[in-house]
């Protein structure tokens, strides 16, 4: 029974991790776009008349970019924290005390974030709200949405690393290990050179 | 309570959970909330959205996202090893010269590459293997790989000086500017150290083995010519057009990104794998950095407004220190802070909180940036919590992570000094923005 329940806890965790991955696999391509936009600005300033929209799509593919993103960051544990103490710490203890910082400080404060952004989001759909600062005066409500579906995605997320520090707790340690990530890229170069 | 008193909490709060261990940016949010609507109701979600999404729109940190990209690409198009070999030949029968060499290519590709993990682990494979073959120094070599590593969040273009910017209201040309020279002080502190060591006691850093010696004075000189080429022409591209004011900072960086994409491509070194993984590792980089300035824009706007700032500003006037030893307070305690912390939270939380202060005091806003980040630079190299004694020790087991601590140390004395020198001749900082940029 113990066996039945952990496993479909994990599933659960499975699925939305596998969420998270896949928004994360198509935000990260919005950095070609923006060398691609920038680049070609930056070039016809220069040759012909500077466009009217390149300014606007950066802002917009750099600000979706990073709100969108922060969930599949989560996922990958790449948010930055102090571990200099929590390191040492027995896993138990580090599981617990994650998952009281989840339900005390995480949910309440990204539900917040979620609802607060919903409105304010869905008042700019409706208005068909424009960005006023340039002469291309693009739709600015896509970019405001992003708050909402990617606080959305961080609350989910959230979730799972609840899930994770549950099971932890149970069984004393980590599903998966916690690297940060100029851990991850140094063993990457170091692995990639040796061969 | 008075709202001054209640961002007092509100700071006792982060600082207690700070140290607990959970992601800066959520607790960030959640304090201010929660602080904000104790201190002045209602208007506190007014202020998140207000916060979150200006942090959005913010163009120049776009280039946060574009120069990662182009450090990651970098790191794998093979040029480091090329100019580390062409400089090896060059100086084979200098004592101490690896020394210097790892410190030269550590200014350029520190310019290049922000990432501490990566330059640290690659200047370890590189130089590690050759300076145990020549009999160098193991503390000494440590020290200066971990030093020059670290380079790389100071000079420019640093994705921390980006960051920077928008927190003290500097230019990032400006701070651009201001970190040149610096950089280049530190980097000829370390190398002159370690140069001056090796030439009294030769012991620490004999002349190379024969086989490291070049056959002819042309080998060396094209091995140079194809190493420098590159590196200069993509520098020009981002940093140079940025500072001749020829392409926005965003623009710069981003021509950065296309530039190292080409450069990839022409070393053969392009693959999926090699793109994909850049792409993830961009956004993961990224994402960490700007969601913490999202959230702590709204922590730090909370605070500014309970008025605790200005409180905490008069208070420390009061002590009628003289203006010097408050900022050598300062600096003292960003030096300690820099020991358990990134330097992320410590501009984008520490910063904005003395930054009234600094005000206040006359001192110039710019030369005061460049002292922080000069600073920052320990966040690196303080034993033993810095990541990169483990990065070394990872590409270098032959070394015991006790030289290493030791190695460290030595530059961090060094840094330290170079933190002096700054502050004593402001103009080191000063000249260079004051001669680009008059007004």
């Amino acid at each position: 029974m113990q066996q039945q329940r952990d496993s479909g806890l994990m599933k659960a965790v499975r699925a939305i991790d596998a969420i998270s991955t896949v928004s994360g696999h198509i935000v990260a391509w919005l950095v070609l776009p923006l060398i691609a936009i920038m680049s070609y600005e930056l070039t016809v300033r220069y040759m012909l008349n500077p466009t009217l929209w390149a300014y606007d799509l950066s802002y917009m593919l750099y600000g979706a970019m990073f709100m969108l993103g922060t969930a599949y960051t989560l996922r990958r544990g790449a948010h930055i924290r102090t571990d200099f103490l929590y390191q040492n710490w027995p896993v138990k203890v580090q599981a617990g005390i994650d998952a009281a910082c989840y339900l005390l400080l995480f949910f309440p404060g990204i539900a917040i974030v979620f609802w607060i952004s919903s409105d304010f989001a869905w008042r700019s759909y409706v208005q068909d709200e424009r960005s006023v600062g340039s002469a291309w005066m693009p739709i600015i409500w896509p970019l405001k949405w992003c708050i909402p579906v990617g606080s959305a995605l961080l609350l989910l997320q959230g979730v799972a690393e609840f899930l994770k520090c549950v099971q932890a707790f149970r069984t004393g340690k980590w599903a998966e290990g916690h690297k940060s990530l100029e851990e991850i890229i140094s063993e990457e170069i170091a692995e990639e050179i040796k061969k | 309570m008075s709202p001054e008193a209640i961002g007092g909490w509100m700071l006792v709060a982060l600082l207690v959970t700070i140290f607990i261990g959970f992601p800066i940016a959520f607790t960030l949010i959640i304090l201010g909330l929660v602080f904000g609507y104790w201190g002045f109701g209602d208007t506190v979600f007014n202020l998140l959205i207000y916060q979150v999404f200006a942090s959005m729109k913010d163009q120049t940190l776009a280039q946060v996202p574009l120069f990662v990209f182009m450090g990651l690409l970098l790191e794998r198009a093979g040029l480091m090893e090329r100019l580390f070999r062409a400089v090896e030949l060059a100086l084979a029968r200098l004592n101490g010269s690896l020394y210097l060499s790892s410190m030269f290519v550590a200014v350029l590709f520190g310019a290049a590459s922000g990432i501490v993990g990566a330059s640290v682990t690659l200047l370890g494979i590189m130089a590690a293997k050759a300076m145990d073959k020549s009999k160098y120094d193991v503390q000494m070599s440590a020290g200066i790989i971990a030093a020059g590593g670290t380079l790389g969040i100071l000079i420019p273009p640093s994705v921390m000086l980006v960051v920077m910017g928008p927190v003290v209201g500097v230019p990032v040309t400006d701070l651009y500017a201001g970190a040149i020279i610096p950089g280049v002080v530190l980097a000829t502190i370390y190398a002159g150290y370690a140069l001056i060591r090796s030439y009294i006691n030769p012991k620490l850093g004999p002349a190379l083995a024969e086989e490291y010696h070049a056959d002819s004075k042309m080998e060396i000189f094209w091995e140079f010519l194809k190493g420098m080429v590159p590196i200069s022409v993509l520098l020009f591209a981002s940093l140079g057009t940025i500072m001749a004011g020829l392409a926005t900072p965003t623009e710069g960086a981003a021509l950065g990104a296309l530039g190292s994409l080409v450069l990839v491509i022409v070393y053969r070194k392009l693959s999926w794998a090699l793109l994909y993984n850049a792409t993830m590792k961009t956004l993961e980089v990224s994402t960490m950095i700007l969601f913490l300035v999202a959230a702590s824009n709204f922590f730090g706007g909370v605070f500014s407004r309970l008025g605790t700032p200005e409180v905490m500003t008069q208070a420390l006037l009061s002590l009628d220190l003289p203006k010097f030893v408050i900022l050598v307070i300062i600096m003292a305690v960003i030096f300690l802070l820099a020991w358990p912390l990134e330097w992320v939270p410590i501009v984008l939380i520490f910063v904005p909180i003395i930054l009234p202060l600094v005000k206040q005091l006359g001192f110039d806003i710019l030369w005061f940036s460049i002292l922080v980040a000069v600073n920052l630079q320990t966040a690196w190299l303080s034993p033993p919590v810095a990541l990169s004694a483990y990065f070394l020790k990872g590409v270098a087991p032959q070394w015991s992570l006790g030289d290493i601590y030791k190695g460290m140390m030595q530059f961090m004395v060094l840094q330290v000094v170079g933190l002096i020198l700054v502050m004593l001749f402001p103009q080191i900082a000063l000249w260079l923005p004051r001669l680009l940029y008059p007004n």
